[in-house]
């Protein structure tokens, strides 16, 4: 059999092995019988017995949604009761039984009605749709008696299928049995999505009708990283799946293989990140993407809510620092509820630092105020700040004064501050020609290696007709890196580095070799790039980035590596 | 009795307002319903369907009516709700 590999949007950075099992809530129901066999007394008393249960499930998996994921996500199913004991429903499907159907029936023909006139609605109105199908499926499946797919008890191993994956369904599963979940709907802030980082389960979702074509039992690799559902997979593609799947996981910190210490952070974006982070290994978080706390919602959040979420992070690690970077904001990630300019260039318009200290300044200040107060917290000693996107030491300055001015501010109210470790991105050719600047006034740099390769190669992410050009392992990035790290030689300044050339580990013993001091990343990587740094050598490193430096072109630098490994 | 209210919550009627909306609705005895407040037509506030089938949105206005002995508290507690920038917990 050949492999068959379907496409979608990758949501968890993780690798499962499985078999599929198709879930599907609405099929159809058998025909009813005959509206003079229906005992319509009995009828009314099994909707109200399933309505009494239904209510239980919600109640019990609104319990561990707020668990698990969180508050938010969990009021979903406050209005699930609702719509479940509303009087129009509740009056329909009564109706419905008296006028000759069976329970099942009747809460399939009420629902879908209301289902179909908030579709006709569109907007908002769609989600208030698909929690309304949640509802009747629920209903129909506890009056069906659990005939369909039991989300909670499959064979270990399955990987789970279906059209889309609801709130309710997804707190049914059960993540020591399932390999994975693969959707033909959603996108990567999808219920689902969210659910899958939070349990740290490979996933992908959106990869449309052609996952329909997928058969019940087929063997599968699930690709959470590249978005790749490979079906029918060969040996060898298991077994690399399988081998990204079984890493030895170090909870310690690492050292190479000559005693020096390389801090191992994780990337997170949400607090749902930071599970995997702890469970992969990481000594801690070095990139709080904090935009993220930002987007998909309808209003900012406001400064309680923010100091808990820094506050939840430094927790999570037994020590470890947590490096949060204030709002990137612009261009590319638009938030609703501000007006972002229409920009011809938003990669090169204001964005990041440019935005803090301009037209967001508000958002700034609520965002350090919750900052400053996290690093009075218990563990904040731990919590380090960056700014990010900083290209001038004005704008170094102006960040600095804002924190120092702020934390005036709460000292005179009386509120229990701390200013962090402070920091910048180096992500700008700008911060790496004049790092030797900025090094003074700093306790570290975090080298954004994806938006630095973009800028020093003017060469756009993303984009494929030049991606050749915005790798990493061009010379001219290559030696921005070192000219960073260089700059920080005889400074009281440590050096990082986030982005997707941190977790490469083909290149960990080269970053080594440049004089990182910490590699941050997303934490699938953690185990894998944790065991090159102890394999490898500080002189044998360092002598293979100087080899390294002189490289005239990618291939060269590429050839280099290959022959090291 | 009657009261013309502003919608303040960013999410209008929907999301977690229109659940405590609805839920405290419920916990009144008195008959309470609501519209848009330039149209006549009036819809059970105890129904999450119906409340958030009336889609409004945010800084729209709308009617509130409500018959019984404790009409006057509850138009108060729906008040309140419709009045509050961001739902809490």
């Amino acid at each position: 059999m050949t492999e068959r590999t379907l496409s979608g949007i990758g949501v968890t950075p993780l690798s499962g092995v499985g078999t599929v099992v198709w879930y599907r809530p609405d099929a159809d129901l058998p025909e009813p019988p005959a509206a003079e066999d229906v005992d319509a007394e009995a009828e009314l008393a099994r909707f109200e017995d399933a309505r009494a249960a239904a209510e239980d499930e919600l109640e019990a998996e609104r319990e561990r949604t707020a668990e698990r994921v969180g508050e938010e996500e969990a009021a979903v199913f406050d209005a699930h009761v609702q719509f479940l004991n509303d009087p129009q429903i509740t009056d329909g499907v009564t109706d419905a039984i008296e006028g000759g159907l069976p329970a099942e029936h009747a809460v399939q023909e009420t629902f879908s009605e209301f289902v179909e006139q908030f579709e006709n609605m569109g907007g908002r109105m769609g989600e208030r749709a698909d929690d309304l199908r949640d509802v009747r499926d629920r209903l129909v499946r506890v009056l069906s008696d659990g005939e369909r797919v039991d989300l909670s008890s499959l064979p270990e191993g399955s990987v789970v299928v279906a059209e889309r994956l609801t709130p309710s369904d997804t707190a049914q599963l059960d993540p020591e049995r399932v390999a994975g979940f693969v959707t033909v709907t959603g996108g990567r802030t999808s219920h689902a999505a969210i659910f899958a980082r939070s349990l740290a389960l490979p996933a992908i979702v959106g990869v449309g009708e052609e996952l329909q074509s997928v058969e019940d039992g087929a063997e599968v690799v699930v690709d959470g990283e590249s978005g790749d559902f490979v079906v029918d997979p060969s040996d060898e593609r298991k077994e690399a799946a399988a081998a990204a799947a079984d890493v030895d996981i170090r909870h310690e910190s690492v050292e190479t293989a000559d005693g020096v210490e390389i801090e191992i952070a994780a990337n997170i974006g949400t607090l749902a990140d930071l599970g995997p982070a702890v469970d992969r290994g990481a000594d801690g978080v070095g990139l709080f993407r904090t935009e993220f706390l930002f987007l998909d919602r309808e209003s900012p959040p406001d400064e309680d809510e923010q100091y808990e979420a820094y506050v939840e992070a430094l927790e999570s690690f037994d020590g470890g620092r947590v490096v949060v970077r204030t709002l990137d904001i612009g261009g590319d990630k638009p938030v609703p509820y501000l007006d972002l300019p229409d920009e011809e260039n938003p990669f090169l318009g204001e964005r990041g630092i440019r935005r803090s200290l301009g037209p967001d300044a508000d958002l700034f200040e609520t965002q350090v105020r919750a900052l400053l107060r996290a690093a009075a917290s218990a563990d904040g000693a731990n919590l380090s700040v960056m700014l990010p996107l900083v290209s001038t030491v004005e704008e170094l300055r102006a960040g600095r004064e804002r924190f120092e001015s702020i934390a005036a501010d709460l000292d005179a109210e009386g509120v229990e501050n701390e200013l962090p470790e402070f920091g910048i991105m180096v992500e700008t050719p700008a911060a790496a020609f004049m790092a030797d600047q900025f090094a003074p006034h700093v306790d570290f740099f975090s080298i954004g290696t994806n938006d630095l390769a973009q800028y020093v190669m003017a060469a756009e992410r993303g984009n494929e007709r030049v991606s050749d050009l915005g790798d990493y392992r061009q010379p001219a990035v290559l030696r921005a890196i070192d000219a960073t790290v260089s700059a920080t030689e005889g400074e009281d300044c440590w050096v990082g580095m986030c982005g997707e050339m941190a977790g490469d580990p083909d290149l960990t013993e080269l970053l080594v070799g440049l004089g990182l001091d910490e590699l941050s990343m997303s934490a699938v990587t953690v185990p894998q790039v944790k065991a090159a740094v102890a394999e490898t050598d500080t002189a044998d490193a360092r002598e293979l980035a100087e080899r390294v430096l002189q490289a005239d072109t990618k291939a060269e630098v590429a050839e280099i590596l290959t022959l090291d490994q | 009795m009657e009261r013309t209210v502003t919608v303040v919550p960013e999410d209008g009627l929907h999301a977690r307002p229109a659940s405590q909306f609805v839920e405290t609705a419920n916990s009144f005895d008195a008959d309470i319903q609501l519209g848009r407040a330039d149209e006549d037509d009036l819809v059970p506030a105890a129904s999450m369907l119906a409340v958030t089938g009336l889609g409004v949105g945010h800084d729209e206005s709308v009617r509130l009516a409500a018959e019984g002995d404790d009409a006057e508290a509850a138009l108060d507690a729906l008040e309140d709700i419709l009045s509050t920038p961001e739902a809490k917990q």
